[in-house]
C-alpha cells in the first residue's frame, strides 16, 4: 500500500479539501492503484537527465515594458464575489 | 514561549558569555510604475481594489507577463552589492492558501534565484564589517487583509488586492550579524544603497521595506549554531533592533534556566514590545515549490546586464571615499554628507561655488542642519540653495564679512530671496574700515567712557580691551578689528 | 434548405455569406434550429446563446450591406468549450465551483474569432476542468455520442466534438492537455487538432495543466480545420509561452497530396495489448492507402512512450493542484459559508469540486509535497525529457508519425466511471505527443463494424500543422469518413 488513510488526510488538509469520512477509503484505494502504476518509472535511471518543465524552445519571449494599462474591472469583479463589504472582498475573520 | 527572563542587572554579564547569530530577510518593493506581472499601477494608497485587473485578481484563465523594469532593478541591486547575476534563473510557485493571495500561490524564485552572493559593508565601532548575502530574488507581493479592530463581534476580514502583484526583491543575508545594533546598521546601509540606486523608495510606513529576523545564540567561542527562531512583523528598523535584543535575552534566559530553545516563528508586538509564537515547527508550511509553467526560465542578455552595470550611479561608499580624497573633508563629515545622494550633491555644489570644501562641510553640518532639525525641511526644500550658500562662504573666506556677520546674512537668506552681497548692502552689514569713520567712532567711545580712558592714559593697558569691545559693540560688529584698534590708540594718545 | 446549410463546410458558408448568397442570420438560424432538436438529448451544450448569435449575425449582415469586407469565418457558427472565457457569458468548466461565474474578459481566441466574424452559438459541455476522457465528469450532465446515444463522445471536450458531429455548430474549439481534443474527435468522427504547444495563446483558457494545455479546433474537414486554426494561431503578448514561430496553414498547400512524404510508424506502441482489431484494421488499410498514394512508410521507435501515462499522471495533477488553488470561495464562484476561514475553504472546495478533480488535486499535492517531489514530480519531468527526445529522434527519419488515437472506439456510458486507472490507460496514444509538445491531428478514418467512427493520428514536428492537415486532406478522397453524418443530424430534415 503506497499510501494510507492518514497520508490522504494530511494531503487533503494541505489542499484544503474536505473528504467525507465515508469516501476516504475509496480515495485511498484509487490513489494507491494509481501510485502503484506510476511506480513503473522508478527503475528508470534518469539521474543524469535534465528535467523538462516547459517544452518551449528558441529565443526568449520579450518581457513587458513597464507601462500602466488602466483596467476598469473592479465593479464587475466585486459583483462576482460571494460576499463583499463596500469595495472589499469579505471573508471569515482570519485569526 | 515564556522562558525565564534574566534580571536586568544580570543581562550584560550573560550577554558577554553568549554570542548571537542573526540573519535578516528583507523584502524591498521595487519602484516600477506597473506591477510585476500585469499593467496595474503600483501607486500606494489608492481606493480599495481600484488597481486590479483579471491577472492580479487571479481570475480563471489569466497568465503572468514579466515586467522588464522589475528585472532590471533586481539586477542593478545585485550588481551594486557585488552579487553573481545568473544568466538563467527560474520562477517557482510557492503554494499556500490565504485570502489576500489570489491564485493560491505566490510567484517567486526558489532553487534558481536571479542573484547569489555579494555583501554589504557596515561600520562597527570604527572598523568595517562585511555582511555576506545569500541571495536576491524576484517575487510578487500579496494583497492586504484588513481586520477592522475596536468594534464588538467583528467576525470578518476585508481584502484589498491593490498591492497584489507589486514587484518585490527578497534580500537574504548570511548569519553574519551579531547584535541588534549591527542589524540596524545593516538595514540602514541596505536602504541607503536601494535609495541611491533609485529602485526602492525605502518607505517603511508604506511597507516598501519589510524585514524578518532569524535569531539564535551560542556560548561565545563555540562554532555550532544554536536553534534559531524567526521573528516577523518588524516594520521599523528600531523594532528590528529591539526585537532582536529581546529575543537574544529570551533565548539566553531559556538556556540559563536549563531549557531548550524551540524552533518557531514569532510575531513581534511593537505595542507591548514582546514576541509571541505564531507558528511552531510542526505547523511549518509545506509550500510545494515547483517551476512556474506559465513563465519561461528568465534568460538575461549579457549585453543588457552590461548596460545596466554601466548605468549604475555612484554608491555611498565610493562617494564617501571620493569626498575624503578629493574634497579633503574628514571621514566623519563624509559619512554625514553622504547620508542621502541629494545632501551630498548639495555639498558638492556648495563646495564648488565657494571653493571652500571644508568650510562648506562645516556650514552644512552645523548651521544648515540645525535649521533643518528645527524646521524638518528636506535638503530639497531648503530655501538657501548651494549658489547662495557658496557665495556667502566665499565672502567669509575673503574676509569680506566676519563669521558673525555671515551668520546674520545666513539667517536673513532663510526668509529673503536675495544673494548674500545684496543682503549685506540692503541691511548695512558692510564692515567699517574707513579711518575717519573709525576715528570718529573711537572719539565717541572715549567720550562715553571717560573713566576707563583716563585709566588707560594712566598706563592701565588692560582697559584698552574694554574700550575696543565697546567700540565693536557700537559698530554692531562691523568695525575692522585692526584698524579700529589703531584708531582708538590714536584718539587716546592725541587727546592729551 | 436549412439542413443543406448545416451540412455545408465552414469554408463554403463563409464564402456564401461574404458573397451574399446566404445571410449570416439564416445560417445562424439553421444551426440553432438543429441544436434545438438535438442538443438536450446529446447534452452537448452547458449554455446556449441564441440571442447573441442572432444579434451578431445581423451585425455581420449589416456590415456586409454597407459594403464592408467580412472576415475569414464570416457568419460561421462556432461553439466554445466551457473552459474558454467569454465576457459576460457563463464559463463554468463543467464545475459546480464556477456555477454562474461570468468572466469580465474574453479569451484571446474569442477575440480572434470575433475579429474573423464568426458567430458564437454557446458553451459546450466538458469533463470538470477538462479532467476526463468521457465528459461523464461534467458536474451538470454527461454528453452523449451522436453516433450512439448509449456511448460517450470522449472527453474532455466531448460537447464540442458532439456539437460539430451533430451539425449543431460548423466549428468548435476544445482544449487538449493529454488528448482532450483528439480522443473525442476520434469517438465522434470529426477532425481534432492539438496544435504545437505555444502556437495558440492560452490567455483566457482556464488552466488545467499549464505546461500541456493547448486550445484546438474541431471541424468536419481538413480545410475547415485549417481555417479555424489559422484564425486562432499566432503570438499573443499576454501569454509568455505563445510563440512567434507559429504560422498559418495555406489551404492550397493542403491539396499537394502525400507523395514524397515519409510516415513513421511506431510499431512498439501499436503492439500494446488492448488495441481493438477494428482499430488495427483501419490503421493498416489507411497506411496501405497512403503508400499507394506515394507516401513512404517507415518504422520508427518511441522507446519511452510506454512511460507516458505514468509521467503524465504525475505532471498534470501536480500542475492542476496548484492551478485549482484559486477556487477558494473568496473572489468568485461557490462559497460554502462558515465563520471559520479554514472550514470555509475546505467545505467550499469539498463541495465545489467533483470526485475526479479531487482525486487529481490529491494526487498532485502528494507528488509535490515534501519528501515526494524528487521521486515523483522531478522524476516525471526527467522522463518527459526522454519522451521528447524520442519524438525529436523519430521525426528526423520521418516527416510525421502515424498511429491510432485510441485503442478502441467509443465505450459505453458508465462503463469505466468506477475504474479511474482503466480510464487513464485509454490515453496511451494521445498523451505522448502532449508531453513532447508537438502538433497532433486526429482525423476521421472510417467506421468500425458497428458503425462507430474511428480516428487515426498524425504527429508532426513543432509548428508543422500544415503537413498534418495536408496528409489528412489526401485521405478524405478514399471514403465517406468526412461526409457521412450521424442519424441524429438528419432528424427532421426536410
Ligand atoms: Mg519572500
Ligand atoms: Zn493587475
Amino acid at each position: 500500500m503506497p499510501i494510507d488513510a492518514n497520508t490522504v488526510r494530511k494531503i487533503a488538509a494541505l489542499a484544503r479539501l474536505r473528504i467525507d469520512p465515508g469516501e476516504e477509503g475509496r480515495y485511498v484505494s484509487e490513489l494507491a492503484s494509481i501510485l502503484t502504476y506510476v511506480e513503473q518509472l522508478q527503475p528508470l535511471d534518469v539521474s543524469s537527465i535534465e528535467p523538462t518543465s516547459t517544452v518551449v524552445e528558441g529565443p526568449p519571449t520579450p518581457l513587458r515594458p513597464d507601462r500602466i494599462v488602466p483596467c476598469e474591472v473592479r465593479e464587475e469583479a466585486l459583483e462576482q464575489a460571494p460576499e463583499r463589504e463596500g469595495d472589499y472582498f469579505r471573508v471569515p475573520r482570519v485569526v | 514561549m515564556t522562558g525565564a527572563r534574566p534580571a536586568p542587572e544580570a543581562k550584560e554579564a550573560l550577554r558577554e558569555r553568549y554570542e548571537a547569530v542573526i540573519g535578516l530577510e528583507v523584502h524591498a518593493q521595487l519602484k516600477t510604475a506597473s506591477k510585476i506581472f500585469c499593467g496595474c499601477s503600483t501607486r500606494f494608497g489608492a481606493a480599495p481594489n481600484t488597481q486590479v485587473c483579471p491577472v492580479c485578481l487571479g481570475l480563471p484563465g489569466v497568465l503572468p507577463v514579466l515586467n522588464e523594469r522589475a528585472v532590471a532593478f533586481a539586477v542593478m541591486t545585485g550588481l551594486a552589492v557585488g552579487a553573481t547575476i545568473h544568466p538563467r534563473s527560474v520562477f517557482a510557485r510557492k503554494n499556500y492558501f490565504y485570502p489576500d493571495l489570489p491564485k493560491g500561490y505566490q510567484i517567486s524564485q526558489y532553487d534558481r534565484p536571479l542573484c547569489e552572493g555579494g555583501a554589504v559593508e557596515i561600520l562597527v565601532g570604527d572598523l568595517v564589517k562585511r555582511i555576506g548575502l545569500v541571495r536576491i530574488h524576484l517575487e510578487e507581493d500579496a494583497g492586504k487583509s484588513l481586520h477592522p479592530e475596536g468594534r464588538e463581534g467583528i467576525v470578518t476580514t476585508r481584502v484589498d488586492l491593490n498591492r497584489a502583484g507589486v514587484p518585490l526583491i527578497e534580500i537574504v543575508s548570511q548569519p553574519d550579524l551579531r547584535s541588534g545594533v549591527e542589524a540596524y546598521r545593516y538595514l540602514t546601509k541596505l536602504k541607503q544603497i536601494l535609495v541611491y540606486l533609485d529602485v526602492c523608495d525605502g518607505n517603511m510606513e508604506e511597507g516598501s521595506l519589510r524585514c524578518d529576523a532569524n535569531v539564535s545564540v551560542r556560548p561565545r567561542g563555540t562554532e555550532a549554531f544554536g536553534t534559531k527562531t524567526e521573528i516577523k512583523n518588524l516594520n521599523s528598523f528600531r523594532y528590528v533592533e529591539k526585537a532582536i535584543h529581546y529575543e537574544i535575552d529570551r533565548q539566553i534566559g531559556v538556556i540559563e534556566s536549563g531549557g531548550r530553545v524551540v524552533q518557531e516563528t514569532l510575531l513581534w508586538d511593537s505595542a507591548r514590545s514582546v514576541a509571541e509564537t505564531m507558528r511552531s515547527k510542526e505547523e511549518a508550511h509545506d509550500y510545494r515549490y515547483f517551476p512556474e509553467p506559465d513563465l519561461l526560465p528568465l534568460d538575461l542578455d549579457p549585453a543588457w546586464v552590461g548596460s545596466l552595470r554601466a548605468s549604475l550611479p555612484e554608491l555611498p561608499d565610493a562617494l564617501r571615499e571620493r569626498l575624503v580624497r578629493d574634497q579633503g573633508v574628514p571621514e566623519y563629515d563624509a559619512e554625514v554628507l553622504t547620508e542621502t545622494r541629494s545632501l551630498a550633491t548639495y555639498f558638492e555644489e556648495t563646495a564648488a561655488r565657494s571653493g571652500q570644501p571644508k568650510l562648506a562641510s562645516n556650514w552644512i553640518m552645523t548651521e544648515l542642519n540645525a535649521v533643518r532639525n528645527r524646521t524638518g525641511q528636506s535638503i530639497e526644500e531648503f530655501p538657501i540653495r548651494p549658489d547662495r550658500l557658496g557665495a556667502l562662504i566665499a565672502m567669509v573666506a575673503k574676509g569680506t564679512v566676519s563669521g558673525k556677520i555671515a551668520k546674520q546674512v545666513f539667517e536673513r537668506m532663510l526668509s529673503e530671496p536675495d544673494g548674500p552681497e545684496a543682503i549685506v548692502a540692503k541691511h548695512g552689514l558692510l564692515p567699517i574700515d574707513d579711518e575717519a569713520a573709525l576715528l570718529a567712532l573711537a572719539r565717541e567711545v572715549i567720550a562715553a567712557n571717560p573713566g576707563p580712558a583716563a585709566e588707560f592714559r594712566a598706563g592701565k593697558e588692560k582697559t584698552f580691551a574694554f574700550l575696543v569691545g565697546q567700540a565693536m559693540k557700537q559698530s554692531r560688529g562691523r568695525a575692522h578689528p585692526e584698524k579700529l584698534q589703531a584708531a582708538l590708540r590714536a584718539a587716546l594718545g592725541g587727546a592729551g | 434548405m436549412s439542413d443543406a446549410l448545416t451540412d455545408r463546410t465552414a469554408e463554403s458558408i463563409a464564402a456564401a455569406v461574404r458573397g451574399g448568397e446566404a445571410s449570416a442570420e439564416e445560417v445562424a438560424r439553421a444551426f440553432l434550429a438543429r441544436a434545438d432538436r438535438t442538443s438536450k438529448r446529446l447534452g452537448s451544450f452547458l449554455h446556449r446563446t441564441p440571442e447573441q448569435a442572432i444579434a451578431s449575425a445581423r451585425a455581420i449582415d449589416a456590415r456586409r450591406a454597407k459594403g464592408e469586407r467580412l472576415g475569414a469565418l464570416a457568419g460561421v457558427p462556432v461553439a466554445l468549450k466551457d473552459n474558454i472565457c467569454t465576457r459576460g457569458v457563463p464559463t463554468t468548466c463543467g464545475s459546480r465551483i464556477l456555477e454562474g461565474y461570468r468572466p469580465p474578459y474574453d479569451a484571446h481566441v474569442v477575440e480572434r474569432l470575433r475579429a474573423a466574424d464568426a458567430v458564437f452559438v454557446g458553451k459546450t459541455n466538458c469533463d470538470e476542468f477538462a479532467m476526463g476522457s468521457s465528459t461523464e465528469n461534467s458536474a451538470y450532465f454527461p454528453t452523449r455520442n451522436p453516433w450512439d446515444l448509449a456511448r460517450v463522445p470522449g472527453g474532455s471536450s466531448g460537447g464540442s466534438a458532439a456539437a460539430v458531429a451533430a451539425r449543431e455548430a460548423a466549428l468548435a474549439l476544445g482544449s487538449d492537455t493529454g488528448g482532450s481534443v483528439r480522443q473525442p474527435a476520434a469517438f465522434c468522427g470529426v477532425y481534432g487538432l492539438k496544435p504545437t504547444y505555444g502556437a495558440v495563446s492560452r490567455y483566457g483558457l482556464v488552466a488545467f495543466a499549464s505546461s500541456l494545455d493547448q486550445i484546438g479546433p474541431f471541424a468536419r474537414t481538413a480545410r475547415d480545420t485549417a481555417l479555424l486554426y489559422d484564425a486562432i494561431q499566432g503570438r499573443d503578448e499576454r501569454d509568455m509561452t505563445s510563440r512567434p514561430e507559429a504560422r498559418p496553414v495555406s489551404l492550397d498547400a493542403l491539396e499537394q497530396g502525400v507523395r514524397g512524404l515519409t510516415l513513421g510508424v511506431p510499431r512498439d506502441l501499436l503492439a500494446a495489448e488492448g488495441v481493438a482489431p477494428e482499430i488495427r484494421e483501419r490503421f493498416e488499410v489507411a497506411s496501405r492507402a497512403f503508400a499507394d498514394a506515394g507516401a513512404k512508410i517507415v518504422d520508427v521507435a518511441l522507446p519511452h512512450a510506454q512511460y507516458a501515462i505514468a509521467t503524465y499522471y504525475l505532471i498534470a495533477p501536480a500542475e492542476a493542484s496548484s492551478n485549482l488553488a484559486r477556487y477558494d470561495g473568496v473572489r468568485y464562484g461557490l462559497r460554502v459559508p462558515d465563520l471559520d476561514l479554514a472550514t470555509m475553504y475546505e467545505a467550499t472546495r469539498g463541495q465545489g469540486f467533483g470526485r475526479e478533480v479531487k482525486r487529481r488535486i490529491l494526487l498532485g499535492t502528494y507528488a509535490l509535497s515534501a519528501g515526494y517531489y524528487d521521486a515523483y514530480y522531478l522524476g516525471a519531468q526527467r522522463v518527459r525529457t526522454l519522451i521528447r527526445r524520442d519524438f525529436t529522434e523519430a521525426l528526423r527519419s520521418a516527416d510525421v508519425l502515424f498511429f491510432p488515437v485510441t485503442p478502441t472506439t467509443a465505450f459505453g456510458i458508465g462503463e469505466k466511471v468506477d475504474d479511474p486507472l482503466a480510464m487513464y490507460l485509454n490515453d496511451i496514444y494521445s498523451i505522448p505527443a502532449s508531453l513532447a509538445g508537438v502538433p497532433a491531428l486526429s482525423f476521421p478514418a472510417g467506421f468500425g463494424p458497428t458503425g462507430l467512427p474511428i480516428g487515426l493520428q498524425l504527429v508532426g514536428r513543432p509548428f508543422a500543422e500544415e503537413t498534418l492537415l495536408r496528409i489528412a486532406r489526401a485521405a478524405e478522397a478514399w471514403g465517406d469518413a468526412t461526409t457521412r453524418a450521424p442519424a441524429i443530424a438528419r432528424e427532421g430534415a426536410a
